[in-house]
């Protein structure tokens, strides 16, 4: 038996790049809605909103302090006996929710970083020149906090691409659940793992690159 | 123009930074506050426009008067605008280009169409002698470029006061000398000002009165000629006598 087999590896590295829609699809819709939630988890954390401070402090702590893949046997297994809706959910969008849950956690914490980064002066310029309280985060808050979030935010991109690959937990055919599959049937699981290897390493140096770009796009302005 | 009233402030419940403070100052004065560190002048400066609250006292500013006692967040921003704070720190925003700060509370505050916005702006920046950094970012500034950009941001909103909170401390030495010729220039001009400084020579030339504070109160208070070439207080003496050596 050779130890690597150059047509095999030809033969299946389509079949599994066939299956990248998916877990982009994935990392998009949970980017979005991680991104969504986050901003009012940051909003709620930065400006100290009583009551839902304290639920939010327990819910993130639980989020960050949980594995992701426990979360989806969990939610998706464990709930499922109380649920009739997510009984009757489809893998995917089940991933997709817990993907969105755990990742607004960590991007609450990067924009609620980011707000506090900006200086006090800033907002006490905004206030002595008589400017509301929304005025001041829309125009002078939020623009300046933007610029120290995205770094931080562009990590929780990549780790929710990283991420979804638990996705094949649930029978999911993205990237890793066909490789899987594949594996099985040929016994050739080096080189099926190699490729999913080697496409989730690309993917993420083109992230990568992107971050860099937009980061340095973003320091140019002022 | 300005009218204190039973002002004071204590931080934590004990300490006790300002202690009914009463002042009146009138339209076109050049009020300047000196005084050792740590003695409420810059405390009293904040508090006239609630960047801190107070925990007594009525301050009225023009037509607006709010009481510590009870004051609404409308009230707190119409004494706001009645006066504009030039900081020690500049505290220009930074997202924004010299001309932007100028205009920013023109279009937001005072719903100025964008047009004469800019216009303002240009006229106070050619003022000031920064019309030629115009759409800098305060990060391409010096300290002295920036507090004037500073300066005309206060002076955009047409304030009845104008207050300066130890405008030129942060500034090297050699940047000084262009902020405190502005400023110099806009008290020629009947400003009506209150500056916390530690330029005594400046506050002697520049002032038309002269507030000395100590521990929290106004130990002496008087014309220049009074205070600094004359002074009674054996504090104020001996506050004198250190920053003059």
């Amino acid at each position: 038996m050779t130890l690597f087999t150059w047509e095999y590896f030809a033969e299946v590295f389509p079949l599994i790049l066939s299956k990248l829609d998916v877990t982009l699809t994935l990392t998009v819709i949970a980017s979005f809605f991680s991104l969504v939630i986050g901003v009012i988890f940051a909003l709620i954390g930065y400006y100290k909103i009583k009551g839902l401070n304290l639920i939010l402090k327990v819910w993130s702590s639980f989020m960050r302090g949980t594995p992701a893949a426990t979360q989806v046997f969990f939610f998706y297994y464990g709930l499922a006996n109380f649920s009739s809706i997510i009984l009757n959910m489809s893998p995917t969008v089940a991933v997709a929710v817990i993907m969105s849950l755990n990742m607004s956690a960590f991007v609450g914490e990067s924009i609620r970083g980011a707000l506090m980064s900006v200086d006090n002066g800033q907002r006490e310029a905004a206030m002595s020149l008589g400017m509301s309280g929304f005025q001041m985060t829309t125009r002078v808050i939020l623009p300046q906090a933007v610029r120290v979030a995205l770094p931080p935010l562009f990590n929780d991109i990549i780790n929710l691409f990283k991420m979804s690959s638990l996705a094949f937990l649930v029978g999911v055919r993205d990237v890793m659940g066909i490789a899987k599959i594949e594996g099985a049937n040929s016994f050739k699981f080096f080189e099926c793992y190699a490729c999913v290897m080697l496409i989730y390493w690309v993917i993420t140096m083109c992230l990568t690159y992107v971050q860099k770009h937009l980061e340095k796009r973003f320091n140019a302005i002022y | 123009m300005v009218e204190v009233k039973n002002l004071s402030k204590t931080f934590d419940g004990h300490t006790e930074v300002l202690k009914n403070i009463d002042l009146n100052v009138k339209k076109n004065d050049v009020v300047a506050i000196l005084g050792p560190s740590g003695t409420g002048k810059s405390t009293l400066l904040r508090c006239l426009n609630y960047l801190c609250e107070p925990t007594t006292g009525t301050i009225r500013i023009g037509d607006v008067t709010v009481d510590a006692a009870h004051h609404t967040k409308q009230e707190v921003r119409n004494l706001r605008r009645k006066s504009a704070m030039v900081f020690q720190g500049y505290n220009l925003f930074k997202n924004k280009t010299a001309k932007e700060n100028v205009m920013e509370a023109l279009v937001t505050v005072q719903k100025k169409s964008k047009a004469e916005a800019e216009e303002t702006a240009i006229r106070l920046l050619d003022k000031v002698g920064m019309l030629d950094r115009k759409d800098f970012y305060p990060s391409k500034m010096s300290g002295g470029q920036q507090q004037r950009v500073g300066i005309a941001r206060a002076l955009a909103v047409n304030p009845d006061v104008l207050l300066f909170d130890e405008p030129t401390s942060a500034l090297d030495p050699e940047l000084v000398g262009e902020v405190l010729n502005t400023i110099r220039q806009l008290a020629e001009e009947d400003s009506t000002m209150i500056l916390v400084t530690h330029e005594i020579r400046f506050a002697r030339h520049v002032a038309n009165r002269i507030i000395f504070m100590d521990g929290g109160v106004i130990a002496a208070d008087g014309s220049p000629e009074e205070i600094i070439d004359n002074p009674e207080n054996p504090r104020l003496r001996q506050f004198l006598n250190f920053v003059s050596k």
